[in-house]
């Protein structure tokens, strides 16, 4: 997609879309030509935004526009229906779907074989995976820094909802808690750690609607681990991620901000976003976001594996529906 | 009380300005180190008495974003009669207020009748009328021009309609994401109005190279603009590198830009992140936070030592 203009669709122009969509326009190689938006007014506003740009109200009428990839962007339940009618119309083969991949995992399964069998580049936008603090502490642990990894504690916080009324339809369309924001994490264990499953979870503050706190347990190779996730924590201004990791040789505690690594003789090295070469070409709200679409585009560019890609990514959806169905929601 | 000039900020004059990064209990180094520091300095007693502290040490402006917590802080500025004394940089929209509203609010469609809402709760006829418009015509500058009105008249019934207020910038996610999608008209916009008000228009950017070069494209006199954007000695947050930056700014006709993250987020120690600045050409000014009474003592006097004598 860099290296031949490349022509890519926006579908949903929330905050996500927005961004994604800033963001393409000043990748090299890449022009949005179309956008796709349910809402009228929003349609109206981004005809004056987006110059020069087709804005259309359904996903259909982005067929024969010569669509090279499409952005998925609207909120997690229309995902499935959405990115089906992209392949199904043979809109385009190339697909980048904002996080989770699909509101359960039969149809994150579905829409990985499908995007299997169709071939072209698949994408999940897992963001965290392209953060500089948790790329070093992958760097670290597969430099064998840490030696053999015993366990790991996960969380994943915000005061998105703190104070707000439990049960609002926003939480529940955002598909409670754990897809919300776990997920961040949940998909960071699997890229940090390989394959896991969860042993045992529950949601410790059940409202009929969608769960604040989620706690689990999960289980490796030879490995264990525990997640902690809420949106109703004091003093998370901004959300959070982050790991407390222990090894044979050392403990490291990464999050969104730092990576520590404290060896098991007491020595300890710290290392800031400053001091992990986080800048890029352009910047527009966090630095991932621009690595993480520059990414997709050169994959679609050289035809390789985009990751995390849709088959990665229904592993999340496969944890979270577990912890849903241990806690009783299907 | 600072013995230069204050509230006047003319082009023989930095901008020395306070930052309101402490005052939200913002680290862009760690958001960990937030949890366990000292939160006194979020209660706008406090925090104004720290800006006055500044301000007797060589601050001469305060630059915040238009949020709730530094409404309250310019009220006490005000009820402590010395208002006056501050040359104002105001930031608007607080992003994260309303990147938080909307999360809660159900996105773009619930944050827009929000703020709607908040609009036609003040009862002001001209954004009504204005924004009644831009909405009736889905013309962005026009809704621009509303909202601008709006933070105004908070800032006002906040500080008083005396104040100095030298800028209203337009905040890094408007800026950035105006700039990403080739939006010239408002920038364009915000120019026109500012100017009509007598304010200097503003633009807080992480993307100070690509700012000014399609500045010179839209045929922005750059002369008329003030842009606050990261300076500092390792380079954090300035794209595309700390070099072009820096021959960025060696281009510009004059001083137009305050450099804000000049201590990159507290991960450098005020001298050496000061010498770096001082060897900048084209600075209009700086804005630094302080957290603490001997941080804004020791912070200013460094300052007025270095950019100033």
């Amino acid at each position: 997609m860099s290296g031949e203009n490349s022509k890519v669709a926006v579908v949903g122009l929330g905050k996500m879309g927005l961004v994604h969509a800033s963001v393409l326009n000043v990748l090299p190689g890449v022009t949005v030509i179309a956008v796709c938006e349910k809402s009228r007014l929003i349609r109206r506003f981004a005809r004056k935004m987006f110059k020069g740009v087709e804005v259309v109200d359904d996903v259909e009428k982005l067929e024969k526009l010569g669509i090279n990839a499409v952005y998925v962007t609207t909120p997690i339940p229309s995902h499935f229906s959405v990115v089906k009618a992209i392949y199904e119309q043979r809109i385009a083969s190339n697909v980048f779907v904002e996080k989770t991949l699909a509101q359960n995992y039969d149809q994150s399964q579905q829409l990985s074989e499908t995007a299997r069998r169709l071939g072209g580049v698949n994408m999940v936008g897992y963001l965290r995976r392209f953060y500089v603090t948790f790329n070093k502490a992958r760097e670290l642990m597969l430099e064998d820094e840490l030696g053999r990894i015993t366990s790991f504690r996960a969380f994943a916080y915000s005061s998105d909802f703190l104070g707000t009324k439990n049960g609002s339809k926003t939480t529940a369309s955002r598909g409670g808690v754990l897809r919300d924001l776990g997920c961040h994490a949940v998909d960071l264990a699997l890229w940090l750690f390989g394959d896991i499953q969860m042993v045992s979870g529950q949601p410790t503050q059940a409202d009929g609607h969608s769960e604040n706190w989620v706690k689990f347990k999960v289980e490796g190779s030879a490995l264990e681990g525990e997640f902690d996730v809420s949106w109703c924590m004091e003093d998370y201004r901004l959300p959070e991620v982050g790991f407390s990791i222990v090894g044979s040789r050392g403990r490291l505690e990464v999050n969104d901000d730092q990576v520590r690594l404290v060896s098991k003789a007491g020595r300890s090295s710290v290392w800031y976003r400053h001091d992990l070469n986080d800048s890029v070409p352009f910047l527009l709200g966090l630095p991932e976001y621009y690595r993480e679409d520059l990414h997709f585009a050169e994959c679609v560019s050289n035809g390789s594996k985009a990751d995390p890609d849709f088959s990665a990514a229904s592993k999340v959806d496969k944890i979270i529906n577990d912890v849903e169905k241990a806690g009783g929601k299907d | 009380m600072s013995k230069r000039l204050v509230g006047k900020i003319n082009q023989n004059t930095k901008a020395l300005l306070v930052g309101d990064n402490p005052f939200h209990n913002i680290s862009h180094l760690s958001q960990e180190r937030t949890r366990f520091r000292d939160k006194t300095v979020t209660v706008p007693e406090l925090a104004a008495d720290l800006i006055l502290t500044a301000v007797d040490n060589g601050a001469n402006g305060f630059m915040f974003s238009v949020s709730e917590t530094t409404l309250a802080i310019l009220r006490v500025l005000r009820e402590k009669g010395r208002i006056d004394q501050l040359c104002l940089y105001a930031i608007v929209p607080y992003a994260y207020e309303y990147v938080r509203m909307s999360t809660q609010v159900g996105g773009i469609p619930g944050l827009t009748k929000k703020i709607v809402g908040r609009i036609v709760a003040t009862g002001n006829l001209k954004a009504l009328a204005t924004g009644f418009l831009g909405f009736l015509l889905t013309d962005p500058e026009r809704l621009l021009k509303t909202y601008l009105i709006y933070e105004i008249n908070r800032i006002r019934a906040a500080a008083g309609k005396r104040i100095d207020l030298e800028s209203v910038m337009l905040h890094e996610v408007i800026t950035d994401l105006a700039l990403a999608l080739n939006l010239d008209s408002i920038f364009k916009a915000h120019i026109d109005y500012m100017s009509e008000l007598g304010i200097t228009p503003g633009f807080n950017t992480c993307n100070f190279v690509y700012l000014i070069d399609r500045f010179r494209e839209w045929n922005i006199d750059l002369g008329q603009v003030v842009v606050a954007s990261p300076f500092n000695k390792v380079g954090f947050q300035m794209t595309t590198s700390q070099e072009n930056n820096e021959a960025a700014l060696r281009r510009l006709p004059k001083p137009i830009v305050i450099a804000i993250s000049v201590l990159a987020a507290g991960y450098l120690k005020p001298v050496e992140a000061l010498e770096y600045i001082s060897t900048l050409p084209n600075l209009k000014g700086l804005a630094i936070g302080v957290s603490n009474k001997s941080h804004a003592i020791e912070t200013f006097k460094l300052v007025e030592q270095k950019l100033v004598n």
